[in-house]
């Protein structure tokens, strides 16, 4: 990559950091000062010996964000119980290039990283309302200290937040690549140089991995690869407001081809795995209260109600004649009785990313034609624990790992049918 | 006048026999040409769809997105069959035209001159044809996926109306580019996608009435923020 002239004077000058924080943002000018202070502060606080880089890589804002960043400035180190750092703390302020997205703006600190050689890097994201000087201690001492490549976040959520991640994602993850990484797509990330350098050489930036697929890729190659992997309790996540349902098909559709995708690039790994490990965690945990939220169960049922109903046609090119009937069944019961169990679930998506891999259908309409699917499984899952506590959810979570792994022999066993057809 | 009448009949037995003697090579010419064509047809079929499949060009076609656009079209075949048998056809349709020009009859000589003038236009047409099925096919798919996750009732007429109007547009391109009763196409064309469009207004105006008023008011709601809000659940 190309930087810029007064960029490459900027890391003329720094040279080489021990440490490099990464804000992406875009319009975030509500709430970047306090992230930026929260990792100043981190820095100061944890590592005042070290020399230090915040990189805030913006896709071109026209609310301020970028002056925000740097207007910040911590005055009175003593309120917030340091010293002043020995180390100024350097920012570096510039716009990313690429296809718009947070991928593309990771890129753009990967690259910044192997500019000043950092030892140990970390990624935040920009709307966070949550962050504090610890998260920073959290993502980056591991690296630093520990010797781990990669660090994970691990947050204390609504226990109905993060749907695609409880329901796909994690389960998945763990099934495939056997650590059970519990946030694999989180958006807040500790990473070593030498990953992000790794990171750098890879031909992703074009795909979906430089939207809202980055995470699941930079979880999945670090597993994959086998680098150290740990993950760290950030506490509690609270981002900015934003309408959760606006963006739902592409997010949905960015992610699960994204592990859709690396499910074909890491086939001879994968299938050897046979069960999934724990792995580090670092953090003092602790339980969140739950509020309760708005969920509209008859929409979400509605939805998936009608995919069957029109979109069994299409469905029906990618499952198993049993599961087709199975969603038939289902989808006839009234509201109050409705399940959609475990079991078909897995088989749902074990299905779909076959079909992924064959290429039954164009792959955008076949994940877009899963949406229904989803919201039917989401629905299920709110109504089966409306009244469980968080550590019960956490239960039933696990019960869903266990299917995706005992099922597992399922998914092998037709790919390996398609290999031998082929 | 025995005589006469035998001469006659031997003449015209003889006219016929000189008829047959000299059409008879034409047709074993043409018998030939039929078994030769339909066998190399089916020799450089299957030599084609090996070579294809040794340079892996369902892999290239796949990169090109070739695969995605047949696919999207609800073609299922691999690229190296359809290709294989395409050929295959084009040398059968040659052995047969060979076949019949060997027969060395005036009408259908003038006839297969005709149809060689006409055959690019053909060609034409026909890939307007494939191309707008399959146009057609994935938009009709991409619409019905889209409407219903937009969780609209009547996905299918939709996905359906978009399907239909790019074939019957390709068809009409593809019959006006055949020059085939040009004005007559262009006229029904227009009748029948105006009077679609004019019969869905007065049913969605007049039957209709109450459930455009729930489609309006179910926007000005949304407008609003009133009403079925978002799910306040954080999906990723």
């Amino acid at each position: 990559m190309n930087f810029d002239k007064s960029l490459q004077a900027q890391l003329g000058e720094i040279k080489e950091v021990g440490l490099l924080v990464g804000i992406p943002s875009y319009n975030n000018v509500r709430t970047i000062a306090h992230v930026v202070r929260a990792v100043m502060t981190g820095i100061a606080k944890y590592f005042s010996g070290l020399k230090a880089v915040i990189v805030n890589s913006d896709g071109g804002s026209t609310d301020g964000t970028q002056d925000e960043v740097r207007k910040v400035q911590i005055e009175d180190f003593k309120a917030v119980l340091i010293s002043h750092p020995v180390n100024p703390i350097h920012k570096i302020i510039t716009p990313y290039h690429g296809i718009p997205g947070k991928g593309s703006a990771f890129r753009t600190i990967f690259e910044i990283a192997k500019g000043l050689n950092a030892k140990a890097c970390a990624v935040v994201d920009s709307d966070l309302r949550s962050i504090t000087p610890e998260w920073i201690e959290l993502l980056l001492r591991p690296i630093y200290e520990g010797g781990f490549d990669y660090v994970a976040p691990l947050y204390a959520r609504h226990k109905f937040d993060g749907t695609i991640t409880n329901s796909i994602v994690y389960p998945l993850t763990r099934a495939l690549y056997g650590k059970r990484v519990r946030q694999p797509i989180g958006g807040d990330f500790g990473f070593s140089g030498e990953l992000a350098k790794f990171y750098l050489t890879q031909d992703v930036w074009e795909t979906d991995v430089a939207r809202f697929g980055i995470d699941i890729w930079m979880t999945t190659l670090a597993i994959a690869e086998g680098f150290k992997v740990c993950q760290s309790y950030l506490g509690e996540k609270i981002h900015d407001a934003k309408d959760p349902g606006s963006d739902l098909g592409p997010m949905f559709t960015q992610v699960v081809s994204s592990v859709y995708g690396l499910m074909e690039n890491y086939q001879s790994i994968w299938k050897e795995v046979r069960e999934s490990q724990p792995i580090s965690t670092f953090g003092f945990q602790y339980e969140v209260g739950l509020e309760p939220i708005s969920i509209n169960l008859e929409r979400m049922i509605r939805n998936f109600r009608l995919g069957v109903k029109e979109l069994m046609e299409i469905w029906r090119k990618v499952v198993q004649q049993e599961t087709a009937h199975w969603l038939e069944s289902i989808a006839r019961v009234s509201d109050e009785a409705f399940s959609f169990p475990q079991d078909l679930w897995v088989r749902v998506i074990y299905d779909f990313a076959i079909a992924y891999h064959r290429g039954f259908l164009h792959r955008e309409h076949l994940l877009k034609s899963m949406i229904p699917l989803y919201l039917g499984r989401v629905a299920s899952f709110v109504k089966e624990n409306m009244e469980s506590s968080a550590g019960e959810v956490e239960k039933r979570i696990e019960s869903l790992c266990q299917t995706f792994e005992h099922m597992k022999p399922y998914l092998i066993e037709r790919w390996t049918e398609e290999m031998i057809h082929r | 006048m025995s005589e006469i009448w035998k001469a006659t009949i031997v003449n015209s037995f003889n006219r016929f026999l000189e008829k047959v003697l000299t059409f008879l090579p034409n047709l074993l010419a043409m018998i030939t040409i039929f078994i030769i064509g339909f066998l190399v047809a089916w020799i450089i079929k299957i030599i084609l769809v090996r070579f294809l499949k040794a340079i892996q060009f369902d892999k290239v076609s796949e990169q090109w997105g070739l695969t995605r656009l047949l696919i999207g079209g609800g073609i299922t075949n691999s690229p190296t069959h359809l290709l294989g048998r395409f050929f295959y056809w084009v040398i059968v349709l040659i052995t047969l035209i060979l076949g019949i020009n060997a027969l060395e009859v005036a009408a259908t000589q003038s006839l297969i001159a005709q149809f060689f003038n006409f055959l690019p236009h053909l060609f034409t047409a026909l890939g307007i044809l494939v191309v707008g099925y399959l146009i057609g096919v994935f938009l009709g798919q991409a619409t019905l996926i889209a409407a219903v996750n937009s969780q609209m009732e009547s996905a299918k007429i939709i996905s359906g109306c978009v399907r239909w109007f790019i074939i019957i547009l390709s068809l009409t391109m593809a019959l006006y580019h055949l020059g085939i009763a040009e004005k007559v196409i262009v006229a029904a064309f227009s009748i029948i996608f105006g009077g679609i469009v004019l019969a869905l207004a007065i049913a969605f105006g007049w039957g209709g009435r109450d459930l455009a008023k729930e489609f309006l008011e179910g926007l000005s709601k949304k407008r609003k923020g009133v009403g079925e809000g978002p799910d306040k659940i954080s999906h990723i």
